[in-house]
């Protein structure tokens, strides 16, 4: 996971993206315990939007040092990483927010836990539900901050719908 | 309670103080579980589990 927060990094230092967080399983982890994941998820701010492909400057930039493209990813040390451009108004601010830690002496930029549980319930697949209700339980988000952030970007809805299924009954 | 619901109490409690392990600890646990996922689903064998992933490759006995 250095390496992923070095090579992150150098693409801000090179003008590829503005910035990065990353999100996801990896993310879930600072909080949780530890979870099965294939994958580790950055998102991205691109310098620029222009063009059909919007990652081909991040892969060329990768390419050049030697980390190649593995189906969706790019395999960095045992990780590989989906960099996956800021795609709403949520991801974007969970990038803006995002904490840097200290990974083994490497900044690291990774999204906060409120973050983590609202974009989970955006997606809403079954393994998204499991992230809120893991870091619902370990105590580092409140039901109402999740609640708070949700009803801000027109989630309010589907936090009900979670309420109703996982935590009223 | 009975041995079984002390047993749950008793996993469940110490699955929570996993948490607590650093972040770069914990990564370097999903890696290794990564790898399982991986090897377990390819059928080959794995250094952390080579007896698990055996027992899966073996053809169903008649």
């Amino acid at each position: 996971m250095k390496a992923v927060a070095d090579l992150l990094n150098a693409m801000i230092d090179a003008g590829v993206i503005d910035t990065y967080a990353l999100f996801g399983a990896i993310a879930q982890m600072r909080y949780t315990e530890a979870v099965a994941t294939l994958d580790a998820d950055a998102l991205v701010v691109l310098r620029s939007e222009q063009g059909r492909d919007l990652l081909a400057p991040i892969y060329e930039f990768c390419r050049i040092r030697g980390y190649v493209p593995q189906d969706e990813a790019v395999l960095v040390g045992a990780w590989p990483v989906q960099l996956v451009p800021v795609f709403s108004t949520l991801t974007k601010e969970a990038v803006e927010l995002a904490e840097t830690v200290d990974y083994e002496g490497s900044a690291l930029r990774v999204v906060r836990a409120t973050h983590l549980a609202v974009i989970a319930l955006s997606v809403g697949r079954a393994k998204d539900y499991a992230r809120i209700l893991a870091l619902l339980e370990s105590k580092s988000v409140a039901p109402e901050e999740i609640e708070t952030l949700a009803a801000r970007h027109q989630l309010s809805e589907a936090w009900q719908r979670f309420k109703r299924r996982f935590l009223d009954e | 309670m009975n041995d079984i619901a002390r047993m749950l109490e008793k996993q469940a409690k110490w699955q929570r103080q996993r948490a607590y392990l650093s972040w770069p600890e914990k990564i370097r646990m999903a890696e290794i579980m990564r790898d399982l996922l991986r090897h377990l689903r390819s059928g080959m064998p794995h250094r952390h589990c080579p007896r698990i992933v055996e027992e899966h490759a073996q053809p169903p006995k008649k």
